[in-house]
């Protein structure tokens, strides 16, 4: 069988991007891989096209809703209708009606959540299962980034499942994480398919600032000078609104802010703008990029610290997918490092916090069923927010709970831990900022990756010129000229007739 | 002046202090309360209802503040406000937009936009010959209209492009002070994405609400023109069809209805409902106010009806309080059932 005559006839590509055609023939043998891909490599290729080969259904678990939905939305654009998400953002009818039919799916996308739901996990096993697809799987390790409880149940689901052949898909994943990831799974003998994580046509510069305020003008001059389209990343909306302002109103680009406070419909017509190249530079946190396919991105700018290398080289992998010249720049200002660890300490409730509620539970919590339910008033009372929240039940719901002062301990502990694993990849981020050693290949070392080729322009260690990223072009704004509305509507509804 | 300040004031005028500002802004949101619902027919504001449902409570406040460090309104205490002369001349010489008619229509703003973006969107990619693109609306009973109308358009499909652009401008051009850019630039077509709101206000030299509103009644125009011409506008009637035309009531004043018309009295419901005996009298004045063969004389004998009218009419005022004054004979939920059934000038 050839995969290259797949791939054109069904895809439209005449050849496969790295790891990819390793991960497919690897499944297709039957084996359980693990695959280590960079991002931007199309990582759901490689279960779409089993998907052509294998008989039975494909189970997908993905760990954000609006990355499901982006995926299946672009399965059903390359003309795969038999695909479907099951997942919160369905009505219970919807839901029923899904599960009824669940057979006629080739695809099923699923959260989590609802894979731990008894009666939606025996509907799955009356399937047949050829390909169990783990995404993001670096979420099952509490050493990741962004360990979810969830995620760690999976191993048993697949025990559940009848042991299916597994493919679990990740683009940044340290040593540990990855061994992690084949205990929780139990795919000992997996095959593994490791590609380098490097990105050689995106080059790292790091600029240290004395204060925290010179950020707002080296942004103004890094935006005027550099090549576009770019992103520029904010740990906070309302500092990317102000940036989206102020490059306005100089009238130094086209550009927008973007956001998770923003209403969804503004947020696609905002994206697809950019992708169309209505717009040269997004102002974004970091809701902004998850599905954004655009090639030609030349620059990635980050106002404050990333919380972990992890996202950092996620955020910057979406630059130069066309393969050309692009640039990765960081600003820092002494004492930056105080964002990311204000943000860890808030993503997780505070020892004080555990111990009020449990002095709360004492009081007024009543067993029904032997099994602690959490009242959300209590969510309220004691100054927790959704994330928090959310963190409790889970670790409430999933832990035996015989003993409520060891349940207690628990969670303290647990807590302890990912706390600990927070601040520590803040530390990783920070010793790479202020490293004197080539930025490539710390990198490198930090995901156990080895640099094969030495790449030319590296970084600001191995010398780089700025100007080599700068626009060539001189961009004075010209204003468009503007069209009367009959003449948007004219082309955009009769375009060959009236604009040629 | 800006058309949001034109509105409140032409509001504040017609509520005549007797009720709070916020009325105004619950009204302009279309809560669906009673008290809002009774409002929005007793003062003649139904025009107006909903027409405004992303409006925020901070926004709004920050326009009643502006007017009211320009002089144009006063405050009388209990967050009532009147008109200054300044104010009265200024609401003299404003023009509310003509098409809104946010009582009929508010429903259906929303759905119809939703349908008319995505059927550009569509026939603008059949005119290119792309089938690989992102829909700009995500709503899945919206594309399940699409496909269903796409089944029934004779219309080749590579002509749906200039059939449409005639016939949205044909049904402008009767669109008097009406603006069509506000609603064009947010169309998207092939490899065209349309703005955003606020890109659009800012392309039209607009201030934020006002580009809403004008929005709103350029769609209020477009549902009615269509509506009244349907003929004329084979492919844009489509838009109409079938809209949902929701039940006036409040979900819960349906669960009452229902009850009600199962022979319960008023007591009796709130006993089975586990509701105070209040809210269901709510209930029964949205019937009042929407039902048009409820009738109150069970709940209000005829004479005191026409003399709840009367002093009504007399003292020029649809204030519970000071009727109640009058007419001590009356319950507070009796005048409310009469004003609901009768009030509306």
């Amino acid at each position: 069988m050839n995969l290259e005559i797949l791939l054109k006839e069904h895809f439209g590509y005449d050849s496969f991007k790295i790891g990819q055609k390793e991960v497919i023939t690897s499944i297709l043998a039957g084996k359980h891989t693990l695959a280590m891909l960079p991002t931007g490599t199309g990582k759901s290729l490689c279960y779409q096209l089993p998907g052509l080969i294998l008989s039975g259904h494909i189970l997908v678990i993905s760990p954000l809703l609006s990355l499901m939905q982006d995926q299946v939305e672009q399965f059903k654009r390359f003309g795969e209708k038999r695909v479907v998400a099951l997942n919160s953002f369905l009505t219970q009818e919807e839901k029923n009606s899904v599960l009824r039919q669940l057979k006629k799916y080739k695809f099923i996308f699923i959260s989590p959540e609802m894979l731990s739901v008894p009666f939606i996990l025996r509907k799955l096993s009356e399937l047949s299962i050829s390909l169990f697809v783990v995404d993001e799987a670096h979420c099952i390790s509490q050493w990741g980034y962004d360990f979810r409880p969830d995620y760690s149940k999976l191993g048993d689901i697949r025990q559940k499942l009848g042991d299916p052949l597994t493919l679990a898909l990740t683009a940044t994943a340290t040593k540990q994480v990855r061994k992690d990831i084949i205990q929780s799974l139990s795919i000992e003998n997996c095959r593994k398919v490791e590609t380098t994580i490097d990105r050689p046509n995106i080059a790292f510069k790091v600029e240290k600032l004395a204060e925290y305020h010179d950020k707002q003008n080296r942004v103004v001059e890094l935006v005027t000078k550099l090549q576009k389209p770019g992103i520029i990343y904010f740990s906070s909306k309302k500092l990317a609104e102000q940036m989206a302002s102020l490059l306005a109103e100089k009238g130094i680009c086209r550009t927008m802010a973007y956001h998770g406070g923003q209403d969804p419909n503004t947020r696609v017509l905002i994206q697809q703008q950019f992708i169309h190249g209505q717009l040269d530079v997004i102002c974004a946190t970091s809701a902004f990029g998850m599905g954004v396919n655009k090639e030609n991105i030349r620059f990635i700018v980050h106002y404050h610290m990333p919380m972990q290398l992890e996202s950092y080289l996620q955020e910057i992998g979406r630059a130069g997918r066309d393969g050309k010249l692009s640039i990765a720049i960081l600003l820092y200002s002494p004492g930056d490092e105080h964002l990311p660890i204000q943000l860890a300490e808030g993503e997780l409730p505070s020892e004080q916090q555990i111990d009020w509620l449990f002095s709360k539970i004492e009081q007024e919590v009543k067993y029904t069923d032997g099994n602690l339910h959490l009242n959300n008033h209590l969510c309220e009372l004691g100054g927790f927010n959704e994330i928090q929240w959310r963190i409790l039940e889970e670790l409430i719901n999933d832990t035996p709970q015989n003993n409520r002062k060891e349940l207690q301990k628990t969670i303290q502990l647990f807590l302890k831990k990912r706390l600990t694993a927070k601040m520590n990849n803040i530390f990783h981020m920070k010793t790479w900022v202020e490293s004197n050693v080539c930025r490539r290949e710390f990198i490198m070392e930090y995901f156990d990756d080895e640099l094969t080729n030495k790449v030319i322009p590296c970084c600001d260690q191995c010398g780089l010129q700025l100007k080599d990223y700068h626009s060539s072009i001189d961009h004075t704004k010209t204003t468009t000229n503007e069209l009367s509305w009959m003449e948007y509507l004219g082309k955009i509804l009769m375009k060959n007739e009236l604009s040629e | 002046m800006k058309q949001i300040e034109s509105i409140s004031l032409y509001c504040l005028k017609k509520l005549n202090r007797e009720r709070t500002i916020y009325s105004i802004y619950h009204l302009l949101n279309g809560k669906k309360s009673s008290q809002t619902i009774q409002d929005a027919h007793l003062f003649s504001l139904k025009h107006l209802f909903g027409i405004y449902d992303t409006l925020t409570r901070e926004s709004f406040e920050i326009i009643i503040q502006n007017m009211i460090k320009k002089k144009w309104i006063n405050n009388c205490g209990e967050q009532r406000f009147d008109l200054t002369p300044e104010g009265e001349v200024n609401l003299f010489h404003s023009n509310i937009p003509s098409f809104l008619n946010g009582w009929i229509y508010h429903q259906f703003t929303n759905d119809f936009w939703e349908r008319l973006s995505l059927l550009v969107q569509v026939a603008s990619n059949f005119v290119n010959h792309e089938n690989q693109y992102i829909p700009i609306q995500k709503n899945k009973d919206v594309h399940f209209w699409l496909k269903t109308i796409l089944k029934e358009i004779q219309v080749p499909r590579l002509e749906m492009g200039s059939m449409l652009f005639s016939e949205l401008v044909d049904c402008f051009k009767e669109a008097k002070n009406a603006d069509p850019s506000v609603l064009i630039f947010r169309l998207t077509g092939y490899q065209q994405i349309g703005l955003t709101p606020e890109q659009t206000a800012k392309r039209l030299n607009m201030d934020i609400h006002d580009y809403h509103i004008e929005f709103i009644n350029i769609i209020h125009y477009l549902l009615q023109k269509i509506n009244r011409e349907t003929k004329n506008f084979p492919l844009l009637s489509l838009l109409i069809r079938d809209l949902k035309q929701n039940n006036e009531l409040t979900i819960s004043s349906r669960k009452t209805w229902t009850l009600l018309n199962q022979g319960y009295s008023l007591e009796r419901i709130a006993d089975i409902r586990h509701l105070k005996l209040s809210t269901i009298e709510d209930h029964f004045v949205e019937f009042a106010l929407h039902i048009n063969d409820f009738s109150i004389d069970d709940y209000v004998e005829k004479n005191l009806q026409d003399t709840i009218l009367e002093i009504s009419r007399q003292i020029n005022s649809r204030q519970l309080k000071f009727i109640r004054d009058k007419v001590k004979t009356a319950s507070y939920f009796q005048i409310r059932l009469v004003l609901a059934k009768y009030g509306e000038r």
